[in-house]
């Protein structure tokens, strides 16, 4: 028998287990598409690599820039380190900040936190960073109805759209996994994600193409530990989302049932693999897709637009 | 496992099953290729026909295990090769055209427009029959209005794509749309009757078949563009 772990602590570690395991993520997925393309990849740990380089370097700011360039990569990380706490991660009992808000409240950070990177990218002056920053706004202004729609599904099913309530009710039948409101507001959840971690087809990850990015092009006047907090910011928001699709909508599992240090670590591992998995699966996207040309990027927010507003009417017609 | 159980997963099965057939029905809408058009459609008949099987086992009603293998060898084999056949140009032997003409550019629409357009047919057709209240002892009301809701966006198919193949896949999949229908108001109907319907889709598939030969042989393309001017 371990020891039971006070609350404080578990809200504290749901917060590090993304903070930390956010860059292991993204080595998992890097490496997962070097394999599919036949290359050897870099170490599932490169990431981390890359963020210590980055925190030992110099920061330079371009000229004119004022305090808001410096201030936001800071910012942006904090408002992704926030959303942890509203959302079911290790627990599937709601710990007691888990209430400071909703899945839109989640959302806000979410908007928050790519508001603030797009007035620092506007700040520097930079032809590319600037429209990165406006293509990223234009586009989630297309793919935010998908979310809402997503939401709304949610909290239909369960009355609530408190992501502990939503988790609780997935998980209580097997037929609410079948739903096909429940599937289609998973699948477009899952599109969205995609759209919002840069993924193909709407943007090459690791591209150097700048004519095609949107979230990329951002942080290109940033240097040293500002670039490396974007860098970690946008590792983070991934492993947000992941952990938003997964512990939310599709797998509530292996989630922590008690406060005690053994299921705890093991809600950990679970939460990793299952990310693992999902990475996995982007990855085979990644690979099997090409990406869309931009001014095509909106149909593809209308399929899952479709979807999310399917989902809404299979609820509506009683297919819940 | 308690009865009520049973029951759920059986009318959540329906209901995956009628909302894929209608996802289905706006990838259709959407794609770009004949080819993987006609992909999709046999994809959506051999959802019917597993619709058609769970129905068949979950109320007992044998006859419908037929109708699924018949609709089946029809609608997701025979009707997408002779399409494919047809496709592949009027030449034998390959002088025409190697691959299957494309379809793309000949929505009347933006694309990103059809998609809300007819999810507001899709809405228009499923609430009116929820509002009709028509429930059967089959399957749930749910698959109903699905079916009316595909029966408009595959009229939406017909009306906004200029092409002879995309109108032929709207048509027949207005009678996947029907079959889906029938199975929830009338699963107990004579085999008989059901597969006449079935052998009607074959008159539509040698007529569309023939129009879309005419059509590639007189302009050299699948497009109804052209068709609206008057030539004397």
């Amino acid at each position: 028998m371990s020891a039971a772990l006070p609350v404080p602590v578990i809200q504290a570690l749901q917060v590090l287990t993304i903070a930390v395991g956010a860059p292991w993520v993204s080595g998992v997925i890097a490496r997962m598409e070097a394999r599919l393309q036949g290359r050897r990849g870099p170490r599932v740990l490169q990431p981390y690599y890359d963020l210590a380089k980055l925190f030992r370097k110099e920061a330079l700011a371009p000229e004119g820039a004022s305090w808001v360039f410096l201030a936001a990569p800071v910012a942006a990380v904090a408002s992704y380190l926030t959303i942890p706490l509203l959302i079911p991660v290790l627990t599937s009992y709601g710990l007691p900040l888990g209430y400071m808000g909703d899945i839109l409240g989640g959302g806000f950070m979410l908007s928050l936190a790519s508001f603030l990177v797009a007035i620092a990218a506007l700040e520097t002056g930079s032809p590319y960073a600037q429209i990165g920053a406006s293509r990223a706004k234009t586009f989630s202004a297309i793919t935010e109805p998908v979310v809402l729609f997503v939401v709304f599904t949610a909290s239909m099913l369960t009355g609530t759209d408190l992501p502990y309530a939503v988790a609780a009710t997935v998980r209580s039948s097997a037929g609410q996994i079948v739903a096909p409101g429940h599937l289609l507001a998973s699948a477009a959840l899952f599109l969205v994600i995609l759209h919002e971690t840069s993924r193909i087809p709407v943007e090459t990850h690791t591209g150097t193409n700048e004519f095609g990015m949107i979230d990329e092009a951002r942080p290109f006047e940033h240097s040293g530990p500002y670039l490396g907090l974007l860098t970690w910011s946008s590792q983070i928001k991934q492993f947000v989302l992941y952990t938003l699709l997964l512990n939310v909508f599709l797998a509530p599992w292996g989630l922590s049932s008690t406060a005690q240090a053994g299921s705890v670590g093991l809600a950990i591992l679970a939460l990793l693999g299952k990310a693992a998995l999902l990475g996995i699966i982007v990855a085979v996207i990644d690979n099997s897709f090409a990406k869309l040309r931009l001014f095509k990027i909106t149909e593809f927010v209308s399929g899952a637009f479709l979807l999310a507003v399917l989902a809404v009417f299979t609820f509506y017609l009683g297919g819940v | 496992m308690g009865p009520v159980h049973v029951a759920g997963a059986y009318r959540g099965v329906v209901d995956i099953l009628a909302a894929l057939t209608l996802v289905v029905e706006f990838g259709m809408l959407r794609q770009a290729l004949a080819r993987d058009q006609i992909r999709l459609y046999a994809a959506q008949s051999a959802l019917i026909s597993v619709l058609a099987i769970v129905i068949g086992a979950g109320r007992g009603l044998t006859g419908l295990f037929a109708l699924a293998g018949l609709s089946a060898a029809l609608k997701v084999v025979a009707i997408p090769l002779v399409m494919r056949r047809l496709l592949r140009g009027p030449g034998r032997g390959g002088s025409g055209p190697a691959e299957a003409p494309g379809v793309a550019g000949s929505l009347s629409l933006s694309l990103a427009s059809t998609v809300l357009w007819s999810l507001g047919l899709a809405a228009f057709g499923a609430f009116t029959f929820t509002a009709m209240n028509i429930h059967s002892p089959v399957a749930p009301a749910a698959a109903l209005a699905i079916a009316a809701a595909m029966v408009l966006v595959s009229f939406a198919l017909m009306i906004v794509r200029r092409d002879a193949v995309s109108q032929a896949i709207g048509y027949f999949s207005l009678d996947n749309a029907i079959s889906l229908a029938s199975l929830v108001v009338a699963a107990g109907l004579p085999l008989i009757l059901e597969t006449l319907f079935l052998f009607d889709l074959l008159v539509a598939v040698v007529v569309f078949g023939l129009l879309m030969r005419a059509r590639h042989a007189r302009g050299q393309s699948l497009s109804t563009a052209g068709l609206t001017k008057l030539r004397g």
